[in-house]
């Protein structure tokens, strides 16, 4: 919450030049980040990847559940469920040659997706957006630096940089921000009261530095837990027409990210893995996958009406937006139709942030199982992220007395750099 | 026993029972026809055979299974006889068993009611397994009177329960792991007998029977098979709540089938008082189980006592400082004799500067490796400079190396790594060598601290109170202490509480932290360990001394998953599982950190890969192998051009072999060679040779009481220097002394002025001499259990666990049980993001704890937790779900009842104050509130019944096994509504005046001072 910029991670901004070792020109970095998070492992080859068509059986042929359509960049193509995003393809980049090896356990690769890093237990990594908001900041100063809409774990947390660096959560549009929504016993009169008489207590009271400290903090608190901050999560304020453009509560989710951004919210994370929709949410094992179209189109009109929004707000080139699951899945069907996991190959996507976006980066095999072409590997994808938002994917964060730097060896894909 | 001739008539109940109507439905003519009779006693004959449509396919083996012949003369007397029986059960295969096991173990029982079984405990006390599955055996003579009766059978295994020999009820084996595409049952389909009828908790099967008895004495037998293995998984052995119930003729009012005259009512309330009861009973038989095994295996033990003895006797004395103005307690006497040391005329900014050379340069620039040959460690060396010459000139100190490197904005800046330093302290720096750089002992900076007078009483108890079991006192304690002689009353409220069985609930925090102990509730794979937490809590609720504790530890037998030292063992997903617990006990035990040696030497000549392996192959008894990625690849360490600033000495794929390598600690000739490599690991750690380890534990005693260690940080002694080394050593050889006992330490230095002094307002962090303490912040959990305490209401939470029905995999999934303390809660662990596996109100309270410094998930040890104040942590208490709950005036809250009671106003008002923060309102305090809450005070109660309840309706219950059932969601949404609702205000108060009441409770536990320490 407190506007804290760290000198060395400004500093990278040049040396990262030098790392994405281009000539290109300095380019503006982003000053916010949209992660949409796809639980349980989105498939590749039945969104951005696509193949040709399987026959959804085991023992049969595999490929893509769903035909492909074209999309604005020639060449590249989409599943048919995709069609609005495919009108918008060239404002996006599918990297499709994500890949790494951790597939046996959900919780395993959405940490290692998160934090960017395997379990050392020697270390508990920060995530992504804890890293965001401890280089960067929050970007006004009364609000949280970093935002989750989902449920907290520990790969979303701060890691070693403690509480500072960790958000602050809502677990869908109507909750409102945990620890800053008043219950709703409590209308502004009663709140004004009890302010009045906590004010006179603390009056009184054995005091001391400490306690100085923490009833600054509290000031901030109370103040957040008003209506300047709480403004923000009002999705009523927006037009009918915006609304409706983003779609459903995923949808609703990106539309009050956007607002948090221009709020000054540095890193959001929107989680879309509501499982009712299909029964298992992106995790398509057996009948899971029937109504995975449901969740295709559901991502296909948030993701389009987020990124479109943001452009006509003029905020795009300043707001990257990724699309991030822990892992894809094979062309191959299980015995009920649906897939298992796989970390070989699959797809995340990128769009705005000032990257040159092209559409699709990298090459999958015809089975879109094996990376032909320019893999990226999850420290590169996180040092892509990094780098769009100015902070140097080589800067070290300390764990008490030692330093850890912010990606494993991870390197900016240069192809996106513009 | 009975030679009177009995006809009993089973009449089938309705509604049925069983989850399965139609088996039921089959069975009525069949069971409206019989009538049976026998006379004799159930052992010399066969009883006729009962009807039981459902042997077979869905029991296998039951059929085939004859009843138990039980002897009822050898019964124990209006006692119900358990049996436990470890053999004759397939390991892999649900089966009844082809003959009647016989029992490993007995005890007695109030009723026919299991929910816990006594634990199992092997060598020194530690928790082990049973085997799995568990046949178990419940017998008695109950004397029932004629009527016709309804009996209810409920059980999570496969279950039967004969009366006189005949099968009368039974369950079937568990199903399948539906995998989480169970269905949502709903709440119209639950059995419900009565208008208190305690409907079936998750994971049970149940039937009903109704049958008319002659009266007289009956023998029941209950047996079930608890755990077994069904598809993949292999259920945790858990019985679930194994129940007979029944409700005699006339009545709808159901109890525990019992032997012993009294009755127990099966209802909510009933069952819940119940558990209650057997819990402490249990937990009496349990420790009595750990104090046997600790006695029977104490031989090896004494040795080392002598030994340790021996060592002491051999050891100069420690000579006490002489008595000065505060007192003759030897740690009064040691820390005012380092004040008179450190008042010899030091100038501040000499101690501020050696302690920022401390904390920003020693790392490297210490001892006899030192980079670039520069030593800052002494003003010796400092003045001798390094490889490249002379760090500073005397005469124009600005323009020397040392600074011009200090002010770098390049890539030569020192320090290398991590922020730089501030203005502030460059310039504090560039003075102080201006000066000539006299040297100081940092902890002799802050001169200007002044001795603080002991605090008041009141303050005492509260300090003393949240110190040992993590609550405030209550207001029966700060009474009778405040009526106790004033002369005694600190020491004998320092008894009471180091007596006092809650401390392991406040001192297990710091052990949990300390050796990373981190449970999954859902498919172990972030660095998870098993759920030692019941052996760490069993091993302070016994007082264990620190060395057994350290060597059981080391040892790491007993249950993985089910809370024993094995599992300490485990790191998921880790490829270096015994290299990570290295890293654990070298940090907890000897001060020594590793955490770098797990990819590289340590900088500055500090400890080496190959201490790290070598120990992690002394706890793996054997040969280790170091994984590829335990290490950094070349063009890492060279990353930027710099020249590398750690070494890699043990190349990927390198095997070491176990061996002691922290001589400089403890010689490894100090324990016998001939021990079994752990065996020798938990030796070497706890010898009394081995000072460090009595020092290090000293320390972390001394720290949490004092709020600052003699040594800084206490897991990383190499780079620190004791503040005081005499005191530090004192106290290690008293706590060698007193055979291990932590609590004699903690006694000792409670009882010392030290401990007792009032905090200095103005300091934002104890001094380091001790002068005066300052005022910390609680710690997480002591921010939620003293809400919890001082509010009086139970934390009503979730069972902790993602299988609450038990039907998944014990390697998948396990239960951390109902917590009652915050400690006990884990990281929800819900990846997935999906609605219906949240916990709403685990998370609630987790939520707090998180933002207060706990972590839900541990997967390094942290030795100290980051206090400082955020934003977030009083929103959270402000705003938050727990927060509500505890401002709300229910009927449960302990305000409303004072409330209720009569009396004036300011008593009220005081009581308010006691209860939750210790002391008395000040006049102007009291005054205040009594604005607040005299208009209504006195028409502030209201008369009358609470209004009309609904129908009761049972929770329908969300597990892993139905979470993927879309119904499952609404069934969580509405519990997580709920949840954020809390239970209504009471009635019983007039709804203006109450919320008046509440806001000041509110304002009290938002207070800041509730928040901190006095």
């Amino acid at each position: 919450m407190e506007t804290h910029i760290d000198r060395r991670a400004l500093l990278g901004t040049a040396a990262m030049a030098a790392v994405a070792g281009a000539s290109a020109p300095a380019r503006r970095r982003a000053e916010a980040c949209i992660f949409l998070w796809l639980g349980g492992g989105m498939g590749q080859v039945d969104t951005f990847d696509p193949k040709a068509v399987g026959n959804g059986t085991r023992t049969g042929k595999p490929g893509s559940l769903y035909p492909s359509i074209p999309t604005t960049v020639p060449g590249v193509r989409v599943c048919e469920h995709l069609p609005k995003v495919a009108g918008i393809m060239e404002r996006l980049t599918a990297v499709r040659s994500v890949n790494h090896k951790v597939i046996d356990e959900h919780a395993f690769a959405t940490n290692l997706v998160h934090t960017g890093r395997m379990i050392s237990g020697n270390v508990t990594y920060p995530s992504i957006g804890s890293i965001i908001a401890h280089a960067r900041g929050a970007g006004a100063p009364d609000v949280p630096a970093y935002m989750l809409i989902g449920y907290p774990n520990v790969s979303r947390g701060p890691g070693f940089l403690g509480a500072r660096a960790n958000h602050v959560y809502l677990t869908d549009t109507e909750a409102g921000p945990s620890g800053f929504s008043r219950p709703a016993t409590v209308d502004a009169r009663r709140a004004s009261e009890r302010e009045n008489l906590l004010a006179g207590l603390s009056a009184d009271a054995p005091g001391g530095v400490p306690l100085a400290a923490y009833r600054q903090a509290q000031e901030q608190a109370l103040r957040l837990s008003g209506p300047g901050f709480l403004r923000h999560f009002n999705l009523k304020d927006e037009s009918a027409d915006v609304r409706a453009s983003y779609g459903g509560e995923f949808g609703q989710r990106c539309l009050l990210a956007r607002r948090l951004v221009e709020a000054g919210v540095r890193f959001v994370e929107v989680s879309h893995n509501l499982n009712f929709l299909n029964g298992t949410g992106w995790d398509v094992h057996n009948e899971g996958i029937r109504n995975q179209h449901l969740l295709i189109r559901e991502l296909d009109t948030a993701l389009s009406g987020l990124v479109i929004d943001l452009e006509r707000r003029g905020i795009l080139d300043s707001t990257l937006v990724v699309v991030a699951t822990e892992f894809g899945r094979p062309p191959e069907f299980d015995g009920r139709g649906g897939r298992g996991h796989q970390g070989s190959a699959f797809t995340m996507v990128l769009a705005g942030g000032g990257l040159r976006h092209k559409g699709a980066h990298g090459v999958t095999d015809d089975a879109g199982k094996k990376v032909l072409e320019a893999g990226v590997s999850i420290p590169d994808f996180h040092a892509t992220i990094l780098a769009s938002l100015g902070v140097n994917p080589a800067m070290e964060l300390m764990d008490g007395t030692r330093p850890v730097p912010v990606t494993d060896g991870g390197r900016p894909v240069e192809a996106l750099m513009g | 026993m009975r030679n009177r001739p009995q006809t009993i008539v089973w009449i089938p109940s309705f509604p049925p029972a069983s989850h399965d109507m139609k088996t039921w439905f089959a069975m009525v003519p069949l069971l409206l026809a019989v009538q049976l009779a026998w006379a004799q006693s159930n052992d010399s004959a066969k009883p006729a055979k009962a009807p039981d449509p459902k042997v077979g396919a869905k029991a296998p083996g039951l059929k085939d299974f004859p009843p138990a012949k039980v002897d009822a003369g050898a019964l124990p007397k209006a006692m119900v006889l358990v049996e436990l029986c470890e053999s004759g059960l397939s390991p892999d295969k649900n089966l009844w068993p082809e003959s009647p096991p016989t029992g490993n173990e007995r005890y007695p029982e109030r009723a026919f009611a299991l929910f816990r079984f006594p634990q199992r405990y092997i060598d020194t006390g530690i928790r082990a397994d049973r085997p799995n599955p568990l046949f178990v055996r419940a017998s008695a003579v109950v004397d029932l009177p004629p009527g016709k009766h309804r009996f209810l059978l409920r059980a999570r295994g496969a279950s039967r329960v004969t009366l006189d020999g005949k099968v009368v009820l039974t369950t079937p084996f568990p199903p399948a792991d539906p995998g989480g595409h169970g269905t949502i049952k709903p709440p119209g389909q639950y059995l419900n007998l009565a208008p208190d009828f305690r409907f079936a908790p998750p994971g049970n099967r149940e039937e009903v029977i109704e049958a008319r008895l002659p009266g007289g004495p009956v023998v029941v037998v209950l047996e079930t098979i608890v755990g077994g293995i069904l598809g993949k998984s292999r259920r945790r052995p858990e019985p679930g709540e194994t129940v007979v119930a029944w409700a005699p003729e006339g009545t709808s009012s159901w109890r525990l089938l019992s032997p012993a005259g009294e009755t127990v009512p099966y209802t909510d309330e009933g069952w819940e008082s119940y558990q209650a009861e057997r819990n402490t009973h249990l937990d009496a038989v349990d420790a009595s189980a750990r104090a046997s095994c600790r006695k029977s295996e104490s031989e090896a033990m004494a040795g080392k006592r002598q030994a340790d003895a021996r060592w002491l006797a051999g050891q100069a004395e420690i000579a006490l400082p002489p008595i000065g103005a505060t007192g003759a307690h030897p740690i009064d006497r040691f820390l005012e004799a380092r004040w008179n040391l450190g008042a010899a005329g030091q100038g501040s900014d000499a101690g501020e500067a050696v302690a920022l050379l401390e904390s920003k340069c020693f790392q490297c620039h210490a001892g006899t490796k030192a980079k670039g040959g520069l030593r800052l460690d002494s003003r010796q060396a400092l003045l001798a400079g390094g490889d490249s010459g002379a760090a500073f000139d005397p005469a124009a100190p600005a323009k020397g190396h040392l600074m011009s490197r200090l002010r770098s904005a390049g890539d030569d800046r020192m320090p290398p790594k991590g922020d730089p330093l501030k203005d502030s302290e460059v310039s504090l720096l560039a003075r102080w060598l201006g000066a000539g750089a006299p040297w100081a002992e940092p902890s002799a900076a802050a001169a200007k601290v002044a001795v603080t007078p002991p605090c008041d009483d009141l303050t005492f108890l509260r300090r003393a109170t949240f110190d040992t079991v993590g609550v405030p006192p209550s207001e029966g304690e700060v009474r009778a202490y405040l009526a106790s002689p004033a002369q005694t009353r600190r020491a004998k409220a320092v008894d009471r509480l180091l007596a006092d069985p809650r401390r392991a609930d406040r001192e297990i925090s710091a052990w949990l932290d300390l050796l990373a102990e981190n449970p999954n509730i859902l498919n172990p794979t972030l660095n998870n360990t098993g759920p030692f937490r019941w052996w760490l809590r069993e091993s302070l609720l016994d007082h264990k001394p620190l060395d057994l504790m350290a060597i059981e530890l080391v040892r790491m037998r007993g249950s993985e998953r089910y809370g024993g030292p094995a599992g300490f063992a485990v790191a998921s997903q880790n490829d270096s599982p015994m290299a990570t617990k290295g890293v654990v006990l070298a940090g907890a035990f000897l001060g020594v950190q590793l955490k770098c040696a797990r990819c590289h030497d340590a900088p500055g000549g500090g400890r080496q890969q190959e201490d790290l392996f070598a120990l992690a192959a002394m706890l793996a008894g054997k040969e280790v192998t170091v994984p590829a990625t335990s290490s950094v690849p070349a063009d890492k360490l060279h990353a930027g051009g710099r020249k590398a600033l750690i070494t890699v000495s043990l190349k990927p794929g390198s095997t070491v072999k176990p061996r002691w390598r922290l001589d400089d600690i403890v010689p490894a000739a100090s324990v016998e060679n001939s021990l079994a490599e752990r065996e020798k690991l938990g030796r070497l750690l706890t010898a009394a040779a081995n000072e460090r380890f009595a020092k290090v534990q000293a320390n972390r005693v001394w720290r949490d009481l004092m709020g600052r260690g003699l040594v800084e940080p206490p897991d990383d002694w190499d780079r620190a220097r004791p503040s005081h080394p005499e005191l530090l050593a004192w106290l290690g050889r008293e706590l060698v002394r007193s055979g291990h006992d932590e609590t004699s330490l903690r006694r000792l230095i409670m009882n010392s002025a030290a401990y007792q002094r009032a905090s200095d307002p103005a300091l934002s962090a104890v001094d380091p001499l001790h002068r005066a303490p300052a005022r910390r912040r609680l710690s997480a959990e002591q921010v939620v259990d003293g809400l919890f305490a001082a509010s009086g209401m139970p934390m009503r939470l979730e069972e902790v666990s993602l299988d609450i029905d038990g039907v998944r995999d014990q390697g998948n999934s396990i239960s951390l049980g109902n917590p009652g303390r915050a400690w006990m809660l884990t990281s929800t662990s819900n990846e997935r993001d999906r609605p219906s596996l949240s916990l709403p109100r685990i998370q609630a309270v987790c939520d707090v704890l998180e933002a207060f410094g706990w972590r839900g998930a541990r997967q390094d040890p942290r030795a100290t937790r980051d206090d400082s104040p955020e934003v977030i942590q009083p929103a959270i208490l402000a705003n938050g779900t727990m927060g509500l709950w505890l401002t709300t005036l229910t009927d449960g809250h302990a305000a409303t009842s004072m409330a209720l009671e009569d009396g004036p106003l300011d008593r009220l008002v005081e009581r308010l104050y006691l209860r939750y923060l210790t002391r008395k309102p000040t006049a102007a305090e009291a005054a205040r509130l009594a604005a607040v809450l005299s208009p209504g005070f006195e028409s502030r109660k209201v008369a009358g019944a609470p209004g009309p309840t609904g129908p009761r309706l049972p929770d329908p219950y969300v597990s892993w096994s139905n979470h993927l059932d879309p119904e499952a969601t609404v069934v969580r949404q509405a519990q997580e509504a709920r949840a954020k609702a809390g239970d209504p205000p009471t009635t019983r108060l007039e709804p203006g005046w109450r919320g008046r009441l509440e806001n000041v409770i509110w304002a009290i536990c938002n207070s800041p001072e509730f928040a901190h320490a006095r």
